[in-house]
């Protein structure tokens, strides 16, 4: 018997061993390495470097630039993953909503997703020629009179932001609304039975029984959401100059990143500080959401916290 | 019985696993041992006994190219891996840099104006300077030998010579000039001060009419113009040009002579064919626009809807090159002998020059060599050939020409032909692309009037910082 035991834990080694092998091959050592290449001064056109210690990052925070970068980055992720979950969550409800009793939801859903299923590139490059100086916008805005005379859209830093935050929403909210759609019908139907028969209102049953049992879900979303944001790329680099502009105002991390190692000669060693440095910020802030948004009552954490203070509160009922 | 399935299925996994395993690896030790084996030039002999050299390029004429060549070496082929992104965002640069060394690595480069010098000056491109005295038997005109080299070795060659010109429209210029003449004309827009003279009464004339489609297109007239190159000693160098563009592209936005629509954009192009129409829905005339040597036969003729003839071609305000494309042989390069072969005919070669200036690589002739080709690859008459042998032999055969009648009745060989001896090569650096660009990223919003002069010049010196860390840099020159 003990030896059948021996035997399954080793096939089950067996099972994983591709992934293990995958991530270590594709996951883990591109981190190793963008690790030690952020300690050199390594360049593509010189195909040798050395140790220069943290010389990369003392430049890259002396840089105005990285700083630029590192706010744009936070403020057009920002900007665009609010309005995105809000979307979410309200066409969810309504879509699960039993009262309401939606027709083709599943249809709506597709509608709503087939934007993710457009290149990035392609929109960037749309986006590009709407918005030009003699394109289609300026055309119909000038000609309807709303606006007097033509103008620059994409050299104004809050229209090109706006732009850029707009493609992220519209492409990326369909992906959202089909997880938390998953997350709510997933939600036990008695529990709003009762919650209806008690005579609740359709914003507490929202409020009382879905947020909470949502919150996996969400957590999950702005994790991912997060790390995407953090390296946030193809729209911003393509919808103008590849450079951030106007005036780096979409400038992103990853731009940067890009730019260093595509840079005249190819400063790999430059390149690879901004992605440690994008990584160390992110994986802080993936942990941070964990942390804040963990179930304080399960989590053993703050049992040993409690238990720490000595303090009784709270015995762990809360959720029927 | 389940332990069996366990058996299997683990099996099945690890046998998966190895195949991948070598699937991936088979391919690795054979390119290894074409590396080897071809250096002897025996050839690493594919089915048909044929020897393949690489080349990566971003423009389809060195498509051409290869097909010709493989036409005057039958027992050659040359295979051609295209990146078709030429003057964007640097896709090809960094395609070629992250290349290097790897078995993917072409064996023959294609390298624009742009970025050329970078190449040369780094050191990866194998000597070249046992084709000079080919070069100058067939009287390579200085400037292109010029940035092919970098301390005394020549690393490419280019089978063009890109001096710039000024194409305008004769029938603005009868409405509100005068006079078509060219020679006139030129007298008109001699100097910058007379250009903005002349635009100034091209705008009195008609307001919908504008000079040039963006004052952009002088960016390089400018630079052309400086008197020393952007990096001297280690150091950022703003030449006095630098800040007189700014000022001029300033005064031309804000006098509406410029249509502002951006190079190489749908509004920038409809210029070209009259078919610019304004938000406020009013049709807007351009009439200029500043072109080198390619831009007529690939950028302004396909673009010129049904303009021909109406088109004249004289020097401009400023004498200027723009682009060109030459090619290198890496240096370890396993067809090296191949490689310089290529660059031979490519560039060396009194014939092919020849054929390529004058139309002889029509699409039925490729076809000819190679059946696979696509229906519109040709190569039209007209590019300005690296050769002022071959110029002063094919220039009279011009005469008459469609082309000659597209600018309305101009050889534009005889005028390039005067222009590409005095083109000066010496201020291209390896650093230029990275700081004209930056300065382009900041340029435009001034000009839109979103950041004022000190802003710009300080957040361009920021980009400038960004990207060469170890640059001195001088006080912005406006502050």
């Amino acid at each position: 018997m003990k030896l059948t035991g021996i035997n399954r834990n080793y096939y089950g080694y067996l099972f994983i061993m591709p992934f293990i092998i995958g991530f270590l091959a594709f996951g883990l050592y591109p981190i190793y390495n963008t690790l030690a290449l952020s300690f050199t001064d390594y360049t593509l056109m010189s195909r040798d470097g050395s140790f220069i210690g943290l010389r990369n990052f003392e430049v890259l925070f002396e840089d105005q630039l990285f700083m630029k970068a590192l706010g744009n980055t936070w403020l057009l992720w920002m900007l665009n993953f609010i309005p995105q979950i809000g979307a979410a969550l309200l066409i969810s409800a309504w879509f699960t909503n039993i009262r309401l009793r939606i027709k083709a939801v599943g249809v709506w859903r597709a509608i709503f997703y087939l934007p993710n299923l457009i290149i990035p590139a392609v929109v960037a490059a749309l986006f590009n020629s709407l918005f030009a100086f003699y394109g289609p916008i300026n055309q119909f805005m000038v000609r309807s009179g709303f606006m007097p005379e033509a103008m620059h859209f994409l050299q104004n830093a809050v229209v090109t932001r706006g732009i850029v935050v707009f493609i992220q929403w519209w492409m990326w909210f369909g992906q959202t609304i089909i997880i938390v759609m998953a997350g709510m019908t997933s939600i036990p139907v008695h529990l709003y039975e009762a919650a209806m028969v008690d005579g609740a209102s359709s914003g507490q049953m929202f409020r009382r029984i879905t947020l909470p049992l949502l919150k996996p879900i969400l957590i999950y979303i702005f994790v991912t959401s997060l790390v995407g944001g953090m390296q946030m790329f193809d729209i911003p680099y393509l919808l103008t100059d590849g450079r951030g502009a106007p005036s780096n105002s979409i400038m992103t991390n990853n731009i940067l990143m890009y730019m260093k190692f595509a840079s005249s000669r190819g400063h790999i060693g430059a390149a690879s500080a901004v992605g440690v440095l994008v990584f160390i910020m992110t994986t802080v802030c993936a942990l941070g959401i964990f942390f804040f948004m963990r179930d304080r009552d399960e989590s053993t954490f703050d049992k040993s916290i409690r238990k720490w203070f000595g303090r009784k509160n709270g015995n762990g009922n809360g959720k029927g | 019985m389940r332990k069996s399935i366990f058996v299997v299925l683990s099996l099945l996994v690890l046998a998966s696993m190895l195949l991948a395993a070598c699937g991936g690896s088979t391919p690795a030790p054979s390119t290894g041992g074409d590396s080897g084996s071809s250096t002897s030039g025996g050839g690493d002999a594919p089915a048909d006994g044929k020897r393949v050299l690489k080349v990566w390029s971003f423009t389809n004429e060195i498509r051409t190219m290869a097909v010709a060549f493989e036409g005057f070496y039958p027992d050659v082929e040359v295979d051609v891996v295209y990146t078709m992104i030429p003057m964007t965002d640097g896709e090809y640069q960094t395609k070629l840099k992250a290349a290097i060394g790897t078995a993917d690595a072409p064996d023959v480069v294609a390298l624009e104006a742009a970025f050329v010098k970078e190449w040369v000056e780094a050191d990866f491109l194998a000597d070249l300077n046992d084709l000079l005295p080919l070069a100058e038997e067939l009287g390579t005109f200085p400037a292109v030998i010029q940035v092919g080299s970098h301390d005394g070795v020549t690393k490419g060659f280019s089978y063009q010579a890109t001096p710039g010109a000024f194409f305008y429209r004769r029938s603005m210029a009868q409405e509100c000039l005068g006079t078509d003449d060219p020679d006139q004309v030129q007298a008109m827009v001699a100097d910058i001060d007379k250009f903005v003279e002349t635009a100034a009464k091209i705008k009195e004339c008609n307001p919908d009419y504008f000079t040039v489609g963006t004052s952009g297109e002088l960016f390089n007239p400018f630079l052309a113009n400086r008197s020393q190159p952007w990096i001297v000693d280690g150091e950022l160098v703003i030449d006095p040009m630098v800040v007189e563009y700014i000022e001029f592209a300033k005064l031309m936005r804000e006098n509406g002579y410029e249509s502002q629509a951006q190079q190489w954009t749908e509004g920038w192009f409809a210029g070209m064919s009259d078919s610019l129409v304004g938000a406020d829905g009013n049709p807007k005339k351009v009439f200029s626009y500043f072109l080198p040597t390619w831009g007529l036969p690939y950028v302004l003729i396909p673009n010129s809807g049904d303009t021909g003839g109406d088109w004249a071609m004289i020097n401009g305000p400023l004498a200027y090159q723009w682009g060109g494309t030459w090619v290198g042989a890496m240096k370890d390069s396993p067809n090296l002998d191949l490689a310089k072969e290529f660059i031979k005919f490519v560039a060396l070669n009194e014939e092919n020059l020849t054929n390529w200036a004058t139309g002889v690589y029509t699409n039925e002739y490729l076809k000819a060599i190679d059946p696979t080709v696509p229906d519109d690859q040709a190569q039209a008459p007209g590019d300005f050939v690296s050769s002022q042998v071959v110029v002063e032999k094919i220039t009279s055969t011009f005469d008459g020409s469609e082309l000659y009648n597209w600018l309305g009745g101009q050889n534009n060989y005889e005028a390039f032909g005067q222009a590409a001896p005095r083109v000066n090569g010496s201020l291209l650096t390896g650093s230029d692309d990275a700081i004209q660009r930056a300065l382009e990223s900041q340029r435009d919003q001034y000009l839109n009037g979103e950041i004022d002069a000190a802003t710009m010049w300080r957040q361009w010196l920021d980009l400038v910082r960004s990207e060469f860390p170890d640059l001195k840099l001088p006080e912005p020159p406006v502050q």
